[in-house]
């Protein structure tokens, strides 16, 4: 069993106690919350998602993330579903480039239970064959039992059918030159087919080791009950034996270094856009705030550059949506203006988008003022529920790998002055280093 | 939660202590049926759109300058103004909610038109949008209910500032229900300020002009097909419509939609047609409770060439509730479930403005969800096989978005 080796208090903006985070001998992290509310949340957070993956097993995170709930040698398919959901908690999971996690939100007179369910869960996932189903060839035949492939198959032919995935699909892809970043985190309808139980259970004991995870509880509880449970359910195996799956070469990309433009068809009567530029990793705390605020004044909401100019001060606005966002990644951020506009100005659209990046070489007072208390805001907000709070320590521990950064957060907004903005928005969102995607009705050239 | 009544204003409260955001809500009960399609939604938009002392652009800037988040939505039975804001900005918010119920001038009348124009093309290239608008178009015919995309781009170029201005005089006239969720100091000043500053919410008296719509107003079985030749799946909703909860069988028709689609990964249709036979990432039911009717529904993204099976795979699951009984173990979790899932909805201090206000303008009354999950409660196995029978023996509405190739397959 593993031991604590280590506790550690983090002050936690909005929260009325500090955070505990436990370290355990062999690398496992816990991490405590208190929150009152008539629920507890529990997740665990990996360290692994598309970053982790190469072009022959691209996609195996996200169908890893689904198999986690066919069953453990204690309990069948389908038991861990039932129980938490016969217990009122509501249950899923969620993959990404950087990580993968797995939340349960019950009653607090049921943790117990999900907590014992969800380590077991974790720790002793089988892949059972049945339950992954034959591989087989998608473009020929139709196997007879459909299983979990068939349902992440299903789950990649819905994305094909969102106008918005198709067109952040093909920007991603020729944003980056080699980084695992540039594939999607669903993968292919081959690879998800083909993929053998033991390369799936490979990839499981390679990267769910417990110096990898990270279990959040937030929500009313004793805290030494809860430590002492975590303690005692997560049972990690020793997979150190076994030969790891390889992964592609990791050297982060922070700038596009040939910005190209993807054109694609639909059948569809409006035009769809994104422009995307690369940025420093989201460990780079001030970096990262200054791109938030540049978010914020560029494209959030009514009152941003891109929604007055564009569509509020404009008689005809050819625009129908318009925003912009900031995506973190350990790896470097992402920056997207997204629009979806009239066709027939695709050309002028392009040129009024890049001309908007350009112009954010310039803020205004009121502007940094205006975005830095929505960054406070969003901070308090994500402070509400149990849910949020675990997903923000979620992102802290696994994206940033440090915790500590988000008690950093609010001093680190306060220095930020308009010409640090100015000088991000130079760095980063010139327009000429950014690449961008269309979608458009078919027979628009 | 506590119920006030101050100079005929509908006032909740409730303290929340240590939270940093209030959360209000204006609720405006709809009670006549829009002349066109649209009106109420363009009305709950132009509500932003500019007042006798500020401009749209104005307004944005003084709401989102102190990140006071502000919504306007035209339901099927109310209009509801939502706002969050920090406790240091109560004044600034409820002054300017405040001056756009009292002081808008809808002089963005004909741009806001076509904007809706615009986001309405654009939702419709999206085949579930499209889908959804097709079923509510066929479920409630020709009721108020019915309004959706398609209907509102058929009628909005006949739509007149003069009908926005007399809808607009409607809701002044309406029912309504304040609603205020926070962490408040004092609780009389709080009810005097409403009662002094907003008495444009007194509440009006209830002249409803709508009529129920039943279940017995679907004749027979009606099929809708939508075309879209390069979908990659195909897109089902299959619908009755039902008892609201105003009827008895409200309880007993969500423990069945529990079971059936809504409990999560562990729902029947989850299990037998995603996880047995990998027909769909997303399958699930829906039971939507409103003022003048209800719909149960069932929905499901799948291969086109398994249209055919997976309504077979509706019809199926419905068959083994109507005649084996569930089991008094997935019986109770259903239970748990719709508990913990009301829980799960109420934790902040806007859902739990959104769902009191909406109990409240209901006519629901405030303890409404307890008395709701003692129903749920009380909810037999019987009740459950019984719900299912009706729903096998009534007319539905079937709507479905595929390639074409695929029509003559079912």
């Amino acid at each position: 069993m593993a031991e604590i080796t280590k506790k550690e208090e983090i002050i936690y903006p909005y929260l009325e106690k500090p955070l505990s985070v436990y370290t355990f001998d062999n690398g496992h992290k816990a991490v405590l919350a208190y929150k009152k509310s008539p629920l507890i949340n529990i997740s665990s957070w990996t360290k692994t998602g598309s970053i982790n993956e190469n072009s022959e097993n691209n996609g195996v995170s996200h169908f890893v993330e689904h198999l986690l709930f066919k069953g453990t040698t204690k309990y069948p398919a389908g038991v861990f579903d039932r129980t938490m959901e016969e217990n009122g908690g509501i249950i899923n999971a969620a993959t990404w480039k950087d990580y993968t996690f797995y939340y349960i939100n019950i009653p607090k007179e049921h943790f117990k239970i999900a907590l014992e369910m969800h380590a077991d869960m974790i720790v002793d996932a089988q892949f059972p064959k049945d339950e992954i189903g034959p591989e087989f060839d998608p473009n020929k035949e139709t196997p007879k039992e459909k299983r979990e492939r068939y349902v992440v198959i299903e789950e990649i032919r819905m994305g094909e059918d969102n106008n918005w995935r198709k067109v952040y699909k093909n920007l991603n892809s020729v944003m980056y030159e080699k980084h695992p970043y540039k594939r999607e985190v669903i993968g292919t309808k081959e690879i998800i087919a083909n993929i053998s139980q033991e390369e799936i259970s490979r990839y499981y004991k390679t990267f769910y080791t417990p110096s990898n995870i990270t279990t959040i509880a937030v929500g009313e509880f004793d805290e030494d009950e809860m430590i002492n449970l975590i303690k005692d359910n997560f049972k990690f195996k020793d997979n150190s034996n076994i030969e790891k799956c390889k992964t592609d070469e990791k050297i982060p990309e922070y700038k596009i270094k040939n910005p190209q433009t993807i054109v694609d068809h639909a059948d569809i009567n409006t035009g769809y856009i994104m422009m995307g530029a690369l940025c420093d990793s989201a460990k780079n705390l001030k970096e990262t705030i200054a791109l938030d605020l540049l978010s914020t004044i560029l494209g959030d909401g009514k009152s941003s550059r891109l929604y007055l100019n564009l569509i509020e001060n404009v008689k005809n606005p050819h625009y129908y949506q318009i925003e912009s966002c900031h995506y973190q990644f350990k790896d470097g951020d992402n920056f997207f203006i997204e629009a979806n506009f009239d066709p027939n100005k695709k050309d002028i659209v392009v040129q009024e988008l890049k001309n908007h990046l350009d112009n954010l070489t310039t803020i205004t007072d009121e502007e940094l003022k205006k975005a830095k208390k929505r960054a406070k805001v969003n901070f308090a907000q994500d402070s509400e529920l149990v849910g949020d709070i675990a997903d923000a320590i979620g992102y802290w521990a696994t994206v940033c790998d440090d915790i500590s950064l988000a008690n950093n957060y609010l001093s680190v907004l306060n220095e930020i002055n308009k010409e640090y903005l100015e000088e991000i928005a130079k760095k980063y969102l010139n327009p000429n280093l950014v690449s961008t995607s269309l979608l458009l009705p078919k027979g628009e050239k | 939660m506590e119920e006030f009544k101050r100079n005929n204003i509908n006032i909740l409260l409730e303290k929340t202590p240590a939270t940093p955001r209030f959360a209000l809500n204006l609720f405006f009960k709809l009670n006549k049926k829009e002349k066109y399609y649209g009106i109420n939604s363009l009305l709950a938009r132009l509500l932003l759109q500019g007042t006798k002392n500020y401009s749209a652009s104005e307004l944005a800037l003084e709401f989102e300058n102190e990140c006071i988040d502000i919504s306007t939505k035209a339901k099927q039975d109310y209009i509801k103004i939502s706002l969050v804001f920090l406790n240091e900005d109560f004044k600034k918010a409820t002054s300017l909610v405040k001056e756009l119920i009292l002081n808008s001038t809808f002089d963005d009348f004909e741009k806001e038109i076509y904007k809706i124009k615009g986001e309405i093309t654009s939702d419709l290239d999206n085949p579930k949008l499209k889908l959804s608008d097709a079923f509510i178009k066929s479920i409630f015919k020709n009721h108020p209910y019915s309004s959706c995309h398609t209907k509102i781009l058929d009628d909005i170029d006949k739509i007149t500032k003069q009908d926005i201005i007399d809808a607009h005089k409607d809701i002044l006239e309406a029912q309504k229900t304040l609603v205020l969720v926070g962490d408040f100091e004092n609780k009389e000043e709080v009810l005097n300020y409403f009662e002094k500053e907003f008495q444009f919410m007194e509440n009006g008296i209830d002249k409803n002009e709508i009529e129920d719509i039943f279940k017995n107003d679907i004749k027979e079985d009606e099929i809708v097909w939508l075309s879209k030749n390069d979908a990659s799946q195909a897109q089902i909703i299959q619908g009755w419509l039902v008892d609201s909860f105003n009827s008895p069988m409200c309880a007993k028709i969500a423990v069945l939609n529990n079971i059936l689609g809504s409990s999560g990964l562990s729902s029947r249709l989850f299990v037998n047609l995603r996880d047995k036979q990998g027909l769909a990432y997303n399958v699930r039911s829906q039971y939507e409770t409103l003022l003048h009717s209800a719909v149960f529904s069932m929905y499901i993204g799948t291969a086109p060439k398994n249209i055919q099976k997976s309504l077979e795979g509706f019809k199926t699951e419905l068959e083994k509730l109507a005649n084996e009984k569930v089991s008094e173990k997935e019986l109770k979790g259903a239970k748990e479930n719709i508990a913990g899932r009301l829980k799960y909805f109420s934790q902040n201090n806007s859902q739990i403005a959104a769902i009191n206000g909406y109990n409240h303008i209901m006519g629901l009354g405030l303890d409404y969800n307890t008395s709701f999950l003692k129903e749920v409660n009380n909810v037999t196995s019987d009740d459950v096989c019984n719900v299912a029978k009706i729903l096998l023996n009534m007319p539905k509405v079937i709507t479905i978005i595929a390639p074409d190739e695929y029509k003559t397959s079912f």
